[in-house]
């Protein structure tokens, strides 16, 4: 049964289509695998070989995966709602409207977006607790601190600019609210706010600014700093296995 | 136990492969949830429900024929409507399910308006978008607008309807006491066509005050309003005594002398001996179309355009009354009471007549020292808070402005905008409401004082308030069916001036202006006789004998009757005909008896007016037995072809006549030229 298993797989691995789209073939050696990762566009990313240790459950918890696979459904559920979602002030909360009441699993959908949204965020913190606790963010992988630190950054824009889309009380006051926190800065702070805003209050311009940030912007350089940051974990060495095996060993 | 547990981790996770493959099972059926949640919603089970009452009728095949399945929509976008409702109100348009016990599926009661083009949420509120009983229903954490409750939902319609609608007596009512009780002295309503509501109660002025009545008087009146006329419109304020007595203090003491000054009343001219005199003289002058006097068994009668004057002997000093029934314009050039042609013996009579009506009880207990200046100042401070000079002249006050908070668009108000205190209702009817029935309840400090409304008024007034919504303001003008607005129009000359002195337009309107108590009289000239005219103006008789308000006789000499009647006669012509194209001569005696018979058969006119006071009991129309001496015969004939035309608004039917049976009816009513009711009674 296995066997037939495999080698089906292999025929599909050494079909001209496969070939010519993933350019390696099947094979059990080293080489074969690493060049299966090193010739993926998105494998190629990754380290071509790990430790076994860093694969455990016990040295990442999987948070990074775990941020990562949040960030996939919050794409593929916004892209969904993007498509029922009209970012005008006399549209916006009619949407939600025919989301929660009309539209297929229209509720699950926003669920999944919104929920998704919070565990990203926790999972990101979680995240950085991790590294930062297991003293993961020393040379050589200081940089990379910093591009998480940027992308920390980036899920709570993603955050808050998605706040305001449904266009609620509680959208409206809490982008209120945040605006004029942002305009408290000196000198600049009225400048920020109504850049910010597009408008000097929380109205159509500033709604579809949101909306192009949160649509746009934001994911399109959150995926370019997630490339890096994964890029960069296979240039400092892999992820970090700890002080020492006797360390790991000792847990 | 435990072994068993690690057997079952073991079956579902007990390597790679098993766990990848049972967590997806998990995470399939935990993706199905959606779809089921999806299948098994609410209006699907109502749309069931729905098919299952209507197979069991005898016109089911018809019925589910119209029926549609899945979720239906009314989407009005230029109204902002986008209503479901109709997904589980699926029998809104089937006559045939008016029976049905389930409010659900009952056929909506008959109204004017295509569900499709007015949709659901217009009238009822709540929330279209909803597919859910709970959401659509009810105030919820994302929808603060419920439906309306039932006994409001006239509010409705006022959102377009600025105008008196038979269908909305409750409405209609609200809206009149609103305009009667003068709300908008202090609150402002400006309505979605831009018009304002203005207070007809027409607040008296205290700028002579002192002249009129005393100190005590004003003190217990201030005190509480309606102890001493049930019917006062003004609003009890719940002033402790001290403050009572110094707002007294100082309303008496802004009081400035009439110019020129009252006259004592005479000795020589005082009321005579026979108090049936007054009583008679009352009632001859019609007094009771606009005042209301309790009688002996305790009844109220009269009309409720001037104050009640049950008491007036108690309020009024005599010199005043004795001034006022002489010539209401010298104590108040502004107000709605005509100037009778009273001769210094009538005047005496009626003044003695009105100062046997006392109440005595209601000052008796009121003891007031001299006021003192600070009382005074006090007095003046308390009225200027207590916003008085919105409805009345106060010497030495300015009319505040915007007194009170605008009330254009109550009917929206958020209610987070709201104060809620214990015992109101959630709500913005509750609020509202409770506003109106007991304003001090929300705080003690605020100002809006307690008006007498009885439950069913304050629901009245709750509906007329919450009609004036976002939605009023906000639609398209081709929605709204505008209010009939006064105009200026005011007649010229000497004929205008005593029109202005007898106050015709108190009760009469004439091109858009004036009262709707009288008939309107903007083509009086076409439709009447001169002769007939001038006699009815010399001693007007009763047309409407159910009627207690009635044309009241003000002595007028024949002088000025002359000139009101040429001028009445002269301008006050319909341009569609002449009042003279249909001469009485051609009348043929067939076509009188004709028109008897059409009078009494086949449009059975007896019903509602008397032809002839022998037989003939209709009160509803005016009595029509001296109809050949008021009336034109062209008048008639075109009255009866379409009376709409001449006079819209007007309660009689238009019963299609051909040419000839107009004619015909013309001829037999013209024929009718017995005395007026009054001659009829003598006899």
């Amino acid at each position: 049964m296995a066997n037939t298993l495999d080698r089906l797989v292999d025929q599909v691995r050494e079909n001209r289509i496969w070939r010519s789209i993933f350019r390696s073939g099947s094979g059990e050696s080293n080489l074969r695998r690493s060049l299966f990762v090193q010739q993926n566009v998105f494998l190629h990313l990754f380290s071509v070989k790990a430790r076994k240790r860093t694969l455990e459950f016990s040295a990442t918890w999987y948070l990074g995966a775990l941020t990562f696979g949040t960030f996939l459904i919050l794409v593929i559920t916004g892209i969904l709602l993007m498509l029922y979602y009209h970012p005008s002030v006399p549209q916006a909360y009619a949407d939600m409207k025919d989301l929660q009441f009309v539209v297929s699993s229209g509720v699950f959908l926003r669920n999944l977006h919104r929920w998704s949204a919070h565990a990203m965020v926790f999972l990101v913190f979680a995240h950085m607790f991790k590294v930062f606790y297991r003293g993961a963010y020393r040379p050589p992988r200081e940089f990379n601190w910093v591009i998480g630190v940027v992308l920390l950054l980036m899920t709570l824009l993603l955050s808050y600019t998605g706040y305001l889309l449904p266009w609620d009380q509680l959208a409206f006051w809490a982008v209120t609210v945040g605006s004029n926190i942002a305009s408290a800065v000196p000198v600049i702070g009225a400048k920020m706010r109504f850049l910010m805003l597009g408008g000097t209050a929380v109205n159509a311009n500033a709604l579809l600014r949101f909306y192009v940030l949160h649509c746009v912007v934001l994911p399109l350089a959150a995926i370019v700093f997630i490339a890096i940051h994964f890029w960069r974990i296979r240039k400092d060495g892999g992820i970090y296995p700890g002080e020492s095996p006797a360390e790991g060993g000792a847990k | 136990m435990k072994n068993k547990l690690q057997a079952l981790w073991r079956l579902f996770f007990g390597d790679s492969a098993r766990a990848f493959g049972s967590a997806s099972a998990i995470l399939l059926v935990l993706l199905a949830v959606a779809p089921a949640k999806n299948y098994f919603s609410e209006w699907r089970h109502y749309q069931k429900q729905y098919l299952h009452l209507i197979r069991g009728r005898a016109d089911a095949v018809t019925l589910e024929r119209h029926f549609q399945g899945g979720i239906q929509q009314i989407w009005i976008p230029e109204q902002q409507v986008t209503d479901r409702c109709t997904t589980c109100h699926l029998g809104m348009k089937e006559a045939s399910l008016a029976d049905v016990s389930s409010v659900a599926f009952r056929e909506h009661p008959v109204i004017p308006h295509k569900l499709t083009e007015f949709g659901c949420t217009t009238c009822h509120r709540g929330q279209g978008a909803a597919t859910t009983v709970e959401e659509a229903h009810s105030a919820t954490e994302q929808w603060e607008q419920p439906l309306l409750p039932a006994k409001y939902i006239e509010a409705g319609c006022g959102q377009c309807h600025l105008e008196n609608q038979t269908g909305t007596p409750f409405l209609n009512q609200g809206r009149q006491l609103i305009v009667s009780y003068g709300c908008t002295h202090c609150h402002t309503i400006k309505q979605g066509d831009g018009t304002y509501i203005t207070p007809d109660d027409d607040p008296p002025s205290l700028r002579h005050i002192a002249d009129k009545t005393t100190r005590e008087w004003v003190y217990a009146w201030i005190k509480d309003p309606q102890a001493y006329a049930g019917t006062a419109t003004m609003p009890n304020y719940h002033l402790n005594d001290d403050d009572a007595r110094d707002v007294s203090a100082f309303i008496l003491a802004q009081s400035m002398p009439l110019e020129p000054p009252l006259q004592p009343v005479k000795a020589d001219t005082k009321a005579p001996a026979d108090p049936a005199a007054g009583t008679s003289l009352y009632g001859q002058s019609f007094c009771a179309s606009c005042h209301a006097m309790q009688n002996a068994a305790g009844m109220m009668v009269g009309g409720n355009v001037g104050p009640e004057l049950t008491g007036i002997g108690t309020k009024a000093k005599p010199e005043w009354l004795q001034d006022w029934v002489a010539n209401p314009n010298h104590y108040d050039p502004g107000t709605m009471m005509p100037h009778y042609r009273f001769d210094a013996a009538q005047v005496a009579t009626l003044t003695g007549f009105l100062e046997s009506k006392t109440e005595p009880d209601f000052v008796a207990n009121v003891h007031l020292d001299a006021a003192t200046p600070e009382q005074i100042e006090h007095g003046k401070r308390l009225v200027v808070e207590n916003g008085c000079a919105s409805c009345h002249e106060i010497n030495g006050i300015k009319k505040p402005e915007n007194f009170a908070p605008e009330l254009s668009r109550i009917g929206s108000k958020p209610l987070n905008q709201l104060v809620f205190v214990e015992g109101v209702e959630h709500s913005l009817p509750g609020y509202v409401a409770g506003k109106v029935r007991n304003p001090r309840a929300f705080g003690p400090s605020l100002k809006m004082p307690q008006f007498k409304f009885t439950p069913q008024q304050i629901d009245a007034v709750t509906t007329a308030l919450l009609a004036l919504t976002d939605r009023a303001q906000t639609q398209p003008p081709t929605m709204r069916i505008a209010s009939v607005q006064q105009t200026k129009y005011q007649p010229a000359g000497n004929a205008g001036q005593l029109m202005g002195d007898l106050r015709c337009f108190t009760c009469h309107m004439i091109n858009g202006h004036g009262g709707d108590m009288a008939p309107d009289l903007t083509w009086e000239g076409t439709a009447v006789q001169r002769e007939w005219l001038t006699q009815f103006l010399k001693n007007p008789e009763t047309l409407r004998p159910a009627l207690i308000r009635r044309m009241p006789k003000f002595n007028l000499p024949d002088a000025e009757i002359n000139t009101l009647a040429d001028y009445m006669m002269t301008v006050y012509q319909t341009p569609e005909f002449d009042r003279d194209s249909l001469p009485v001569s051609q009348f043929t005696p067939a076509q009188v008896e004709q028109g008897r018979q059409l009078f009494y058969s086949k449009f059975a006119c007896q019903s509602c007016h008397i032809a002839d006071y022998k037989n003939d009991k209709g009160y509803i129309g005016p009595a029509l037995a001296a109809n050949g001496k008021r009336f034109n015969a062209a008048w008639v004939y075109h009255w009866l072809k379409d009376p709409q035309a001449l006079r819209p608004g007007t309660i009689e039917p238009n019963q299609h006549m051909t040419d000839d049976e107009a004619r015909s009816l013309t001829a037999f009513l013209m024929s009718l030229k017995s005395g007026g009711a009054q001659e009829a009674m003598k006899k």
